[in-house]
């Protein structure tokens, strides 16, 4: 080796073998690098302490002195989604954490503690949550995200104790817990916002209140299509060592601990695909159209994986029928779990223009104006969508015009970007509610109504035949 | 330089390599073991390429994958200290171009393959987990330690004269 050789020549040689000696060169030699470790140990305690300042400067900043009190919030169920709201909710001022109830207490709660202890905040937890709403008196606010057959359980007994509450979507797998859900809102006069967070998304909202209410863009609204494609993944495992016990996966309603990691797949727990993913977009066609369904028509199978393993259906295709007030609609929705093309996305076309949008930054949002629709030209100067792709490049090869160029339909960006994590904007806007200075985007009868269109679609897949609505099916 | 052999310039710029090599592995441990909720499953289940069925099969055994997780973490912390240090520098690059070859293989940068990760920089078969390969091949040939480390040190109380080579 080079370094020995040169090591070689410089020290004098004094046998063939045996132990050398050092010298204070090769202790500096050695130890020459020893710095560097310092070096990093410094930087990283900066970095952190830069986290940590921007953390607590989020938490102190814009609640004003004496303006707004602190919201105590706990964390109903831990898990994946538990953890995404989590992390979201520590962006958000004005927070203090107080409990968070899992059952799964040998790993999700745990997780989901831990991580708010770096961001101090100290937190008890409970596996059962009643014992966690006798002992957590000033709570203000519970954030639910347990498996959907819990919510309506978790949601009224929370608010009936005097709780703000935000559960996920889907907001119940049963209507008459759904009902339930909004009676007790009703009756208790707390909060209840649901977590269809597209309502608070901006590049939506902007959609909304922008390019179809006040441009109008699209002209009138005929057909939709949309679509959740997923890639095949793997059930969800856990490592042996973080097993429940079984008596306790029997109490809290599961099988095993696959049904457990599963239960999206399973009857009486989840909804399947349609319900987990098709919901959030079902929610949007009726949002946009600013009606409700009044029929469904649905095929949906297990075409690929094993009803024993995944009881609800891993391909659903569905078409509903509206009456809009200026006529008729027709949406098609599809996902499937065997390949991901494309992945998620709404596409509503009306008969001046398209509006592709999805809350994955892949698809972002775009309008497409039809070659009959009028100029678009003054919401492109308000900056409501970008100038098309083939002005931009007139713009720049100045003095050559090409009238090839503009044939396709023009391309224009919806400008919006949301830079937090996407649910962030709706907790905000739940919390401001709490607070009284907003109204929640997602109350719990418009989420009511999404789950009465989405629902049936399972129904309409075991009939076989299409299913209609009467509107009071919508209201409670 | 002669004979082969590397200046003292040379030993030192292999050194910096070193160091620098070290405290992004170091950084890529400490970060993952400082974020609660990392996992690598992310990472596997996105493999393409030659051995992508294999990765996302360890991304489907959650006791394996359990595993794998605890020991990326510790061992990209455990190389990284080592290669700064210049301890056990052989072993440690050993361990370096181990983890490496495992990430390329993961999702290498071959003809024909389109990633739904996206990348900074544009990479075809040469991306930057094979250039930092390459830097540890380097240190692993050069001896960097026992130019410039504790492994001087080590040598030095426990090494065995060399006989003339
Ligand atoms: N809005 C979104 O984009 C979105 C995304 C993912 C999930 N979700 C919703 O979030 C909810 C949770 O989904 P997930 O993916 O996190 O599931 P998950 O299985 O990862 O987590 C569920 C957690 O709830 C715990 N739990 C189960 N029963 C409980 C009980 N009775 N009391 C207390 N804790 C209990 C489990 O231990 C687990 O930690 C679902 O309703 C799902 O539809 C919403």
């Amino acid at each position: 080796m080079a370094g020995d050789d040169e090591k070689v020549k410089k020290t004098p040689q004094t046998g063939a073998a045996g132990p050398r000696k050092l010298d204070r060169r090769d202790v500096l030699k050695g130890l020459s690098t020893v710095p560097a470790l310092g070096l990093f140990g410094y930087a990283w305690h900066r970095q952190r302490q830069y986290q940590q300042a921007r953390i607590e400067e989020a938490a102190a900043a814009p609640v004003a002195a004496g303006d707004v009190q602190e919201i105590n919030v706990a964390l109903l169920g831990a898990g994946a989604q538990g953890q995404v709201l989590t992390d979201a909710m520590l962006r958000i001022p004005g927070l203090r954490f107080r409990a968070v109830c899992d059952v799964w207490t040998e790993y999700n709660q745990k997780r989901v503690v831990n991580s708010l202890k770096k961001f101090k905040h100290e937190v008890n937890a409970y596996e059962d949550y009643r014992e966690m709403l006798d002992k957590e008196k000033e709570l203000d606010a519970v954030v639910i995200a347990t498996p959907d057959f819990w919510h309506s359980q978790h949601t009224v007994d929370c608010l009936k104790a005097g709780k703000h509450v935000y559960c996920e979507k889907e907001m119940s797998n049963t209507l008459e817990g759904a009902r339930a859900m909004v009676t007790a809102a009703r009756d208790t006069g707390k909060r209840l916002q649901i977590g269809h967070q597209r309502r608070s998304n901006p590049r939506y909202l902007h959609s909304y209140e922008k390019l179809l209410g006040e441009a109008k863009l699209l002209g009138r609204i005929v057909t939709i299509n949309g679509q959740w494609n997923r890639a095949l993944t793997p059930d969800l495992g856990a490592p042996d060592r973080y097993a429940i016990p079984e008596a306790r996966l029997k109490q809290y309603g599961f099988r095993d601990m696959h049904q457990f990691r599963n239960w999206r797949w399973f009857k009486g727990l989840g909804g399947g695909p349609i319900v987990d993913l098709g919901s959030h977009q079902i929610d949007i066609y009726s949002w946009f159209l600013g009606v409700n369904p009044s029929a469904v028509t649905a095929r949906g199978g297990n075409l690929y994986h094993d009803p024993a393993t995944h009881e609800w259906y891993d391909t659903v295709m569905t078409v509903y029928d509206y009456d809009t007030p200026v006529g008729p609609a027709m949406a098609y929705y599809q996902t499937q779990t065997t390949n991901g093309s494309q992945g998620y996305f709404e596409n509503f076309m009306g008969d001046q223009g398209t509006l592709l949008i999805s809350e994955s930054d892949a698809h972002a949002a775009k309008v497409y104006r039809d070659p009959n629709a009028p100029a678009w030209d003054t919401w492109v100067q308000r900056g409501y969508i970008t100038a098309p792709k083939v002005q931009e490049v007139k713009e720049k090869a100045e003095g050559v015009t090409d009238v090839r160029e503009s044939v396709s339909p023009d391309e224009h960006k919806v400008p919006i970007v949301l830079r937090d994590p996407v649910h962030q904007p709706h907790l905000q806007n739940f919390f401001d509610a709490v607070r009284g200075k907003a109204t929640l985007n997602c109350p719990s009868e418009e989420a009511y109504a999404t789950a009465v269109a989405v629902l049936k679609v399972n129904e309409a897949i075991e009939a076989k035949t299409r299913l209609s609505f009467k509107p009071e099916d919508f209201t409670i | 330089m002669e004979d082969g052999k590397l200046s003292r310039w040379q030993m030192i710029a292999i050194t910096v390599l070193r160091v620098a090599v070290g405290w992004h592995f170091l950084y890529e441990g400490i970060a993952k073991l400082s974020s609660p909720s990392w996992t690598a499953a992310g990472y596997l289940k996105q493999a393409r390429g030659p051995f992508a069925d294999l990765f996302k099969w360890l991304a489907s055994q959650p006791n394996l994958l359990a595993n794998a997780d605890l020991i990326t973490m510790w061992g990209l912390s455990l190389v990284g200290v080592l290669l700064i240090l210049g301890l056990f520098t052989r072993l440690a690059c050993l361990g370096g171009i181990g983890f490496i070859v495992l990430f390329y293989l993961a999702n290498p940068p071959f003809v024909g393959y389109f990633y739904s990760i996206p990348t900074e920089g544009s990479y075809l078969i040469v991306n930057k987990n094979l250039v930092e390969l390459c830097a540890l091949v380097v240190i692993l040939v050069t001896g960097s330690g026992r130019f410039a480390g504790l492994d001087v040190i080590l040598h030095g109380l426990f090494g065995r004269r060399t006989p003339s080579r």
